[in-house]
């Protein structure tokens, strides 16, 4: 119901403030303004609290969560969600510290909202933009995931295809699915946290892709996620991604559901000759997201 | 940005505050009130919550789901204040107008037996079922409630000068599918036809969904008094509405509240004439047979449909005959009802099996397709085709489709929406069954057999004043699955049997056709409510 509609932008941020402030520009250009804009500072080193806070002294929707410690892109979303449904917001706008939405964007993602319910009943549990890599072509590690029947209603001016997973860059979600499925869960720390919250309120409804929204991720390159890419440098997240995967299926699929998984893992790897030192600590990551079982924490 | 959404939204909102407005500023004509409008976020109730008296509002007032105030001058400066607090229930998603009940899910410590074995599951709960049964009376009064009218020394209270047609309040459960709200829309039908305008009032909040086969007429109102108005304040809706809108009867069809408003009728409107129809005495607690029983002597007529339950009220709750009037729910079409002429053959090489139910325990969905897996396995044996139609809609659906699945059944039996031409399919089918945990006198074994299919019920209610003895199996799920399969089986091998069973039905159907049908005993009623209304 477009009745209420107070949004709040969620940016979680680490050490960023240069691209930071290019996103509070560009929510400031925004033809539907966040009502607030709360930026999640995990507790950064750099100059991002100044930063914040002097832009905060202009503009009075942004608010500075200053968290103690660095609990991760993960950890940052939940304390964020967490604070902004607090603050009563019937939309969260979540996404990261180095992601520039387009003028237009966040409008987008709530007409789009309004509209698909307001037309066809149902109610999307979320809304995604196109994410864009600084060339303009996708960014590789930001694709959503459509369900079977992604086409159910797209229509030539509406093309809004039903997906069921995306990341957390300019997402939209509606206060009644956070209400209904809780927080992400922070316990995860970095990776696949946006994919299982995702997936988790899409129960009740998939979300929608919605085109005409973009953004552009500012990323050094543009890569996806494929377990054939870890080297030394990444391996600490793709560890992550690992552990937190494999709880997910766990808890959604059971046992067969992670050997298929490690299957998949296995395949990405050997095909791209990772050293097997690297994979054993994948597989590890594996064998620890067995038993890793953190809590779905409630929104109140 | 596009405010398409925005104006459908707004343009819900106002209409849902229209129809809230109505109900409170009939309740409090000259109070100060002051609503505080909140967006639920379910699609069925408001949680309204009145405050008589000064309020002052709270953070708890003004969360997110705030939509604002609303302020409506009283009579005076110093009228009193009252604060509604309430939420305008969202639009409902189409899964929810298919279905609003959760899908069932075994009793999670039985899930595993569930899982080996649906029967077993089946017979405990039937088992648990039976011993609530058992205990029921010990529990719930099963006398009558007395009612002393009061010395005549004392002028009772009379009916008010009007210019207002007369009218009739029918309170139904809700405005779903079911016997009893057949059975209320014919009522809501025949009133009209009387002469009489009618105002419709459900008791449990639900959406409604029948609530567009009221009669599109402009002397029919339903007031959505089940989703703004909170029990404790219906007796003063209906005392406002009664004397405004000149309410000559009240029809109860299920609606607990208005029992609990015979008391307020009888003492200030005693004019009012006082009906309710019930149906089936429920095991758990008696249902509303013993409502009616316990609230006998407040009511002017106890309208029945079955000489069960006629039995039950003079019996128990020792209601006087010229009270308790038998009217059953068949039509007579031109003074006519005509013979079934029943189709099924011994000998046929075909079997289609037909069951007409809201998929919720009572119905006993899990032996539905337990019986018509027994009935596969005969069918191969007897070298018949079988194939069978299950309608109906409920929790049950997914556990019925999964166990159907599960057992090959998938391709021999059809599931149907409850919108189903049930008439046109009981005229394809050979066997209705029914197996049951109460019933009164099921409306679609009528139905089936005026379409010429023979129905096997359990024998619970009344359903023996329908159906011949070997038509009634135990309600127990082993032994009614068991009793089904030899009944049909019999009926096929032997047609002596079969013919027997035929003249039964046709026998019984020959007795209830004599009795007089639901309208004509509710018309005369409400006939003689319009004509002591303009009389007076």
């Amino acid at each position: 119901m477009s009745v209420l509609n107070k949004t709040a932008a969620v940016i979680v941020t680490f050490n960023r403030s240069e691209k930071l402030m290019k996103v509070l520009d560009a929510l400031a250009a925004q033809t539907m303004r966040p009502d607030i804009v709360l930026v999640v500072n995990n507790a950064s080193t750099d100059d991002t609290a100044e930063m914040v806070e002097a832009r905060a002294k202009t503009d009075p929707s942004i608010r500075h969560l200053k968290l103690p410690s660095n609990v991760g892109g993960a950890g940052g979303f939940h304390a964020g969600m967490k604070a902004a449904y607090q603050m009563g917001a019937q939309y969260f706008w979540i996404s990261d510290d180095d992601a520039y939405p387009e003028p237009d964007a966040i409008e987008r993602l709530y007409s789009a909202l309004n509209e698909f319910q307001s037309q066809n009943e149902w109610r999307p549990s979320f809304a995604c933009s196109r994410v864009e890599w600084i060339d303009g072509s996708l960014c590789e590690m930001n694709c959503p995931r459509t369900v079977w029947d992604w086409a159910r209603f797209v229509q030539p001016d509406k093309p809004w295809a039903l997906v069921d997973s995306c990341s957390f860059v300019s997402v939209m979600i509606p206060r009644w699915a956070v209400a209904e499925h809780g927080l992400p869960i922070a316990d995860y720390f970095i990776w696949f946290d946006d994919a299982e919250y995702t997936r988790r309120i899409a129960r009740s409804y998939p979300g929608i892709f919605v085109p005409e929204s973009r953004v552009v991720h500012d990323t050094p390159d543009n890569r996806g996620v494929n377990f054939g890419l870890v080297d030394e440098k990444s391996l600490w997240k793709f560890k992550y991604g690992a552990r937190n995967e494999t709880s997910f299926r766990r808890r959604e699929g059971g046992l067969m559901n992670v050997l298929a998984y490690a299957y998949g893992v296995r395949n990405q790897m050997r095909a791209n000759d990772v050293p097997h030192r690297l994979r054993r600590e994948v597989y590890g990551s594996i064998i620890k997201g067995l038993s890793f079982r953190p809590k779905i924490e409630q929104a109140e | 940005m596009s405010k398409t959404a925005s104006l459908a939204a707004s343009s819900y909102i106002e209409s849902q505050i229209l129809e809230f407005r109505a109900i409170y500023e009939r309740i409090f004509t000259t109070q100060h009130l002051r609503y505080i409008v909140e967006l639920g976020i379910n699609a069925v109730w408001s949680k309204p919550e009145v405050i008589e008296g000064v309020y002052i509002p709270g953070p708890q007032d003004l969360g997110p789901q705030f939509l604002g105030t609303i302020e409506r001058p009283g009579l005076r400066e110093d009228s009193p204040e009252v604060t509604i607090r309430i939420s305008i229930p969202r639009p409902p998603l189409p899964s929810e107008t298919k279905q609003t009940d959760a899908p069932w899910r075994p009793q999670a410590r039985l899930g595993r037996l569930f899982a080996a074995s649906p029967m077993a599951y089946e017979y405990i709960r039937f088992q648990a079922e039976m011993r609530r049964k058992r205990h029921a009376g010990r529990r719930n009064r099963m006398t009558a409630i007395s009612f002393n009218k009061g010395a005549d020394l004392l002028p009772d209270a009379q009916r008010p000068e009007t210019t207002q047609r007369p009218a009739a309040l029918i309170g139904m459960h809700w405005l779903e599918t079911g016997g009893a709200e057949k059975l209320g829309f014919d009522t809501i039908r025949w009133a009209l036809e009387s002469g009489l305008r009618v105002f419709v009032v459900a008791s449990v909040p639900s959406l409604q969904r029948y609530a567009d086969r009221l009669p599109d007429h402009p002397d029919v109102t339903f007031i959505r008094l089940d989703r703004w108005l909170p029990h404790h304040l219906w007796a003063r809706f209906v005392e406002k509405l009664v004397l405004q809108e000149n309410i000559a009867l009240v029809h109860n069809h299920h609606c607990i509240p208005f029992y609990e408003l015979l008391p307020l009728l009888r003492s200030r409107m005693p004019w009012v004439k006082t009906i309710d129809s019930t149906h089936i005495v429920e095991h758990a607690d008696g249902g509303y047979p013993r409502i009616s029983g316990v609230w006998s002597n407040y009511l002017d007529v106890q309208h029945v449909i079955s000489g069960e339950l006629v039995d039950y009220m003079q019996g128990q709750f020792n209601a006087p005959p010229s009270k308790v009037v038998l009217g059953r729910m068949l039509d007579r079409k031109d003074g006519q009802i005509p013979m079934p002429d029943l189709r099924l053959q011994a000998g046929q090489k075909t079997l289609h099996v037909a069951f007409v139910g809201r998929m919720y325990y009572q119905k006993r969905p899990v032996v539905v397709v337990e019986t018509l897996r027994a009935l596969d396995v005969w069918a191969k044996k007897n070298n018949v085709a079988f194939s069978a139609t299950m309608v109906g809609e409920g929790p049950f659906e997914h556990a019925v489709t999964r166990l159907l699945r599960r057992y090959g059944l998938g391709s021999k039996v059809a599931q149907l929406p409850g919108n189903t031409d049930v008439p046109a399919l009981l005229e394809q089918s050979d066997i209705l069954i029914l197996p049951s945990n109460n019933e009164g006198l099921a409306l679609v074994c009528y139905e089936a057999i005026t379409h010429g299919c023979i129905p096997i019920s359990s024998r619970v209610g009344s359903q023996d004043e329908l159906l011949p003895d070997d038509l009634l199996v135990p309600a127990q799920p082993y032994q009614g699955v068991r009793q089904t399969v030899f009944a049909i089986d019999r009926m096929f091998n032997d047609n002596s049997f079969l013919q027997r069973q035929k003249d039964g039905i046709r026998a019984k159907w020959q007795k209830l056709s004599a009795d007089p049908t639901a309208e004509e005993v509710l018309k005369p009623i409400y006939r003689a409510a319009v004509e002591d209304a303009l009389g007076d």
